[in-house]
């Protein structure tokens, strides 16, 4: 098991040791997102701005036109869901000549319902919607402490907007280290032919033990970690299509605008077979205890459980 | 060295004319805020900003954002007018394709900040100032915000970051205008208290009444209070800005929204509005007959000039006139330049010396640096060559330049050559040397035959009547073309000079208001003449200007 948030500050105090241009912004959520360790380590350029996500969101962008690389943190529910407007007037919209938005990078934690005990006002499962509406954003959603550390050191390298939504608890690692990470291509985690699973966060470790109990029934199932939504790997997913047949989708998301409305676009557009989208089913979460976490999960059917169930009945929908 | 106020003025109109014919071509756009704003621009611009626009990304300009970004139109001007881009492409604004876009984009070089959404363009410029630190580079960032705009709460959010951060490289401007989309901001969401009724005249004058300020003090900022108009007062607070250490400074600007056009000043209408065609040729005209009046303190006590120049400050004079003679070039002696050094500390109101002196040549270097903004020599004592040295010198060093006439005297030929970058012709009514004399009446002939020479030859600065101008004749100066008014002991000599000068202002828009009305009814007789006065919707303006028209016969 691996903590995200320790793993991300670990990484952004190893890169702005590297480079000088690496600056770290919060809100008031900097001992919990671990980014205080940053601050220790390079006073000058760390900012916490107080409880003022909008504020957060333009000073960085002030301090990404002046050539630095911003990297702006706080829960889910305050970045997107509070500040959209100057993320994306402030952020995705202004382009210097030759460029595409502004060089700031939008780490957040406490994505989705697995945030637990706070309850539904922190649970945001509307950020992947609406960052992916937004021009000039790409938007990842690591799996694993893995893949925090590669993509935090990936978008410190590439120019432009992005957003990383990590998750409150500890998760399962799942990726190798030598695993390599590029924006808009998808990892195929276990090769199969009568179905495809496409994943994302910490449903990747469900799929693939839904895969596996698949396996002991003799169905065969392909399993994606898409931790690229935006862009995402159109050619993985047709592929999938074309070889399996049929696609479930899951996310601790709303089931509108997310990784599966992202991949439904993709293959009804690319080569169209039957869909299933595991998530929130339109409906907001509740607090549940970290030991009932699984609980509430269950609750929207984000489980390798129900991952099994739609598998089997979607196969029948085959074309 | 000097302010080169005449020059920043000269901008400022350009700028102006930019906001009305881009805006009108477009159809669209937001005259009012940028014209409210166009001193502060302009003395930013042609002053204190540090930029190159044939390298607008140079790492070490000063930046400027615009965070009352709808106010695009003006930003723009000045960047034209600055150099950034030619004049003529302002015909684009809004236009599919354009670089200048509704609000300031990226897509143009040289701006430094997507507006648009407000509230949130001081915090952009606290990202800017804390790079700066982090670089340890000296560039200053300028921030304008709008006073509606400060209903926003991350106005307040980065009103505490810049403080905990010390941003003394900060420098915010907040464009005090009291007008929003919906109204005045005092009724739509008052920073200053509420307002009962629709007359805002009263709350702009009252200070007490001003609580802005106390608001950023409370959070930490140096706050200076000025009249956001006055180019002397804007050029000062940023330099009071820039030597303040340790804390941002917020320049609460008092301004009016629309200011310079009649029918926009003080008019929600005119957020965001675009002037009609047939109009733009009034407001033109309007811009073009702006004026100015200027006391002459030798009029006053002469035993005590300090007190003089306090009196012209509060009775909010544009500038102050002072007449140095030296007993040789005329019989009476006044003071010279160290009189005028000495009055310098005392204010930042403009100072135009008038110098009546023999070789006036001699002693530039010592008028200007005594702290003359604008220096006048008489034709009689210069020639081609003295006065071209004089004209060049102060053009160098940022001082107006300004050329007299005596009543017996015609404009010489050679000074024609320099009548297109003149700031100020001083056209003499009275012979110099003593004040208190009346106007020579065959002074409208003279100048009908001057502005014939004047129009020929380009000029574009002030033409300023000097010498027995009173209430009675001003208007017929201003009607001559005087756009500037020195008025002695019909001024300074009055117990109540504030008074005074509001009658000698009232005075003189009688006489402008005149003019468009006789322009209008030249272009449109008087379907237009009417159109134009329907405009004016605040206060008693129309009543005002319908009983003008009516008795010039125009209606």
């Amino acid at each position: 098991m691996g903590d995200m948030r320790t793993e991300y500050a670990k990484t952004l105090v190893e890169i702005g040791k590297e480079n000088p241009r690496v600056v770290v912004l919060g809100a008031d959520t900097t001992d919990s997102l671990k980014t205080s360790a940053f601050g220790k380590e390079f006073p000058n350029r760390f900012f916490n701005v107080g409880i003022a996500e909008g504020n957060l969101v333009s000073v960085s962008a002030g301090l990404a036109v002046s050539g630095k690389i911003s990297f702006a943190s706080t829960y889910a529910i305050f970045l997107p869901g509070r500040a959209v407007d100057q993320i994306r007037n402030g952020i995705a919209y202004p382009s210097p000549p030759g460029k595409k938005g502004l060089n700031v990078k939008l780490v957040v934690s406490h994505g989705g319902l697995s945030v637990g005990p706070d309850g539904g006002s922190h649970q945001q499962i509307e950020d992947i919607a609406i960052m992916r509406a937004i021009p000039n954003f790409r938007v990842f959603i690591p799996a694993d402490t893995v893949t925090v550390s590669k993509l935090v050191k990936l978008m410190a390298n590439e120019y432009g907007p992005f957003y990383m939504r990590m998750a409150r608890s500890k998760t399962p690692i799942v990726h190798s280290d030598s695993q390599e990470f590029q924006v808009g291509q998808g990892i195929t985690l276990r090769d199969g032919s009568d179905c495809t699973i496409a994943a994302c966060g910490i449903t990747v470790r469900m799929a693939q033990e839904a895969a596996e109990t698949l396996q002991q029934e003799g169905i065969s199932c392909r399993v994606l970690d898409l931790f690229s939504i935006k862009p995402i790997d159109e050619n993985l997913l047709e592929k999938a299509a074309r070889e399996t047949g049929c696609i479930v989708t899951s996310e601790e998301h709303n089931i509108f605008g997310g990784l599966g409305s992202a991949v439904a676009e993709t293959v009804s557009e690319r080569y169209p077979v039957p869909i299933k989208r595991i998530g929130a089913q339109d409906m907001f979460g509740e607090s549940a205890r970290d030991n009932e976490i699984p609980l509430l999960l269950e609750k929207h059917g984000i489980t390798s459980f129900n991952m099994v169930k739609q598998v089997k009945e979607i196969r029948s929908k085959k074309l | 060295m000097g302010l080169n106020y005449y020059h920043i003025k000269k901008n400022i109109l350009r700028a102006r004319k930019l906001v009305i014919k881009s805006t009108s071509i477009a159809g669209s756009g937001h005259p009012g805020g940028s014209f409210s704003m166009a001193e502060i621009l302009g003395c930013l611009f042609y002053k204190n900003l540090k930029f190159d626009p044939k390298n607008p990304s140079w790492e070490d300009r000063d930046r400027l954002v615009l965070s009352k970004g709808h106010a695009a139109p003006g930003l723009f001007s000045n960047m034209a007018v600055a150099g950034y881009f030619p004049e003529s492409e302002m015909e684009t604004l809004r236009e599919f394709g354009s670089k200048l876009q509704g609000h300031p984009d990226l897509k143009c070089p040289g701006v430094e900040f997507c507006g648009g959404s407000l509230g949130t363009g001081l915090s952009y410029s606290i990202g800017i100032a804390l790079a700066a630190k982090i670089d340890k580079k000296d560039h200053h960032v300028y921030t304008i915000i709008g006073d509606g705009e400060s209903d926003e709460g991350q106005i307040w959010e980065a009103a505490m970051t810049a403080s905990k951060y010390k941003l003394d490289n900060l420098t915010a401007f907040l464009d005090r205008n009291f007008i929003q989309q919906d109204s005045y901001t005092e009724k739509v969401m008052p920073l200053d208290e509420e307002l009962t009724g629709n007359d805002i005249s009263e709350m702009w004058k009252d200070a007490s009444r001003w609580k802005t300020g106390d608001k950023w003090r409370s959070f930490g900022w140096n706050v200076i209070e000025i009249d956001g108009h006055r180019i002397e007062q804007i050029d000062s607070a940023v330099s009071k800005a820039k030597d303040t250490k340790g804390v941002p400074t917020i320049i609460i600007s008092r301004t009016v929204k629309g200011k310079s056009i009649e029918h926009m000043e003080d008019n929600p209408q005119w957020h965001g509005k675009a002037p009609d065609k047939d109009i733009v040729p009034l407001i033109n005209l309007e811009l073009d007959s702006q004026f100015m009046i200027a006391p002459s303190i030798i009029a006053g006590d002469m035993t005590n000039l300090a007190n003089e120049v306090k009196r012209c400050v509060s009775g909010r004079a544009d500038y102050i006139h002072l007449d140095v003679m030296d007993g040789h070039f005329v019989p009476t002696k006044t003071f010279d330049f160290n009189k005028i050094k000495e009055l310098r500390s005392l204010t930042v109101i403009p100072f135009d010396s008038h110098l009546m002196i023999s070789e006036p040549e001699k002693h530039i270097r010592d008028y200007a640096e005594a702290g003359s903004d604008i220096i006048t020599v008489h034709t009689e004592v210069c020639d081609e060559s003295s006065f071209g040295e004089i004209h060049d010198w102060l053009k160098q060093n940022q001082v107006g330049v300004g050329l007299a006439i005596n009543p017996d005297t015609d404009l010489p030929e050679w000074s024609y050559k320099f009548l297109a970058s003149l700031d100020q012709l001083i056209v003499m009514s009275v012979f110099p040397g003593k004040s208190g004399q009346k106007y020579i009446p065959e002074t409208h002939e003279k100048m009908n035959k001057l502005n014939s020479i004047l129009n020929e030859h380009k000029f574009t600065g002030y033409i300023e009547a000097d010498g027995g101008v009173n209430l009675e004749n001003i208007g017929s100066c201003f009607e001559d073309g005087a756009r500037a008014f020195v008025g002695g002991s019909a001024i300074i000599g009055q117990p109540d000079i504030r008074e005074t000068i509001r009658d000698f202002r009232n005075q003189t828009l009688r006489a402008r208001r005149k003019l468009l009305i006789e322009k209008a009814h030249q272009l449109g007789e008087s379907d237009l003449v009417n159109k134009w006065i329907g405009l004016h919707v605040v206060g008693e303006k129309k009543d005002q200007i319908t009983k003008i028209a009516q008795e010039e016969g125009l209606l």
